[in-house]
């Protein structure tokens, strides 16, 4: 007997298995538990948000037209930012000023030395 | 991915670049008030337009008011010193008390008598147009009921 053909295998395989015997209990909800870990091992494993971003920084961000419209946007962004804290700025500033005009008039205001 | 990190950091410079220009670009002309050697002058003839003519006049106005004012404050000083020493012996309210009462009352008009004559002489060199506003400005600021009430000395 060729033991090295697979169907010849098989078979002694198969008459090995009828005549085995085990007098060992299974484990409670040991075949629940195997599907269990079958399904555990076939769910697609999601990948973090820090992986998902460095995949879009290396894949499409270097598009031509992304990057310019990516370059754009944070510059746009940039320029709003900057003009808005330079209004608030040049209110403040200017408020105080004038409020420093009117002390320096004020006997009642003017800091004393 | 290198490429794309580079692209990454060069958007967050541009980002941080256009920042700092539109900001310091913007505020350049009050760091110039804030930075002069009388800002609150300067910022008088930034605020109402004045030419250096109307600027010289308004500034010889400011200077000739300012011993007034110190004059007034030692005044001020004075008068409440007095009070608090009789306040702070009395136990009941005596004449010398009314009297210094009243005579800080009289400073207090006094004072501002002495500042709506300056107001007016400041608001007649301006333009006619900027005289008028820097008027409303200075009553709003001086003059209105709560007066002095959320100033800090």
């Amino acid at each position: 007997m060729n033991t090295n053909d697979p169907a010849n295998r098989d078979e002694a395989l198969r008459k090995l298995l009828k005549v085995w015997r085990t007098d060992a209990s299974l484990p409670p909800h040991f075949q629940e538990s195997v599907w269990q870990r079958i399904e555990r091992a076939q769910t697609p494993v999601s990948p973090s948000v820090w992986a998902a971003i460095a995949h879009w920084i290396g894949t499409s961000l270097p598009r031509p037209a992304l990057a310019v419209s990516y370059v754009a946007v944070l510059l746009a962004i940039g320029m709003t930012a900057g003009w808005e804290q330079a209004r608030q700025k040049t209110t403040d500033v200017r408020d105080e000023l004038g409020q420093r005009y009117v002390r320096v008039l004020d006997p009642y205001l003017t800091p004393r030395e | 991915m290198k490429k794309g990190v580079l692209i990454l950091l060069l958007g967050l410079a541009a980002a941080a670049v256009a920042y700092g220009c539109m900001y310091f670009g913007c505020t350049s002309c009050v760091r110039v008030l804030q930075h002069s050697d009388r800002p609150e002058l300067a910022w008088l003839k930034d605020e109402f337009n004045l030419n250096d003519a109307e600027f010289k006049r308004v500034s010889e106005l400011h200077a000739a008011y300012l011993p007034q004012c110190r004059g007034m404050c030692r005044k001020i000083d004075a008068q409440n010193a007095q009070l608090q020493k009789l306040l702070g012996s009395a136990t009941n309210a005596t004449p010398e008390m009314d009297a210094a009462l009243v005579e800080a009352a009289r400073l207090r008009s006094e004072c501002q008598g002495m500042m709506l004559r300056h107001f007016f002489q400041v608001s007649q060199t301006m333009p006619p147009e900027q005289g008028r506003r820097y008027l409303a400005w200075v009553k709003e600021k001086a003059f209105l009921p709560d007066y002095g009430m959320n100033e800090k000395p």
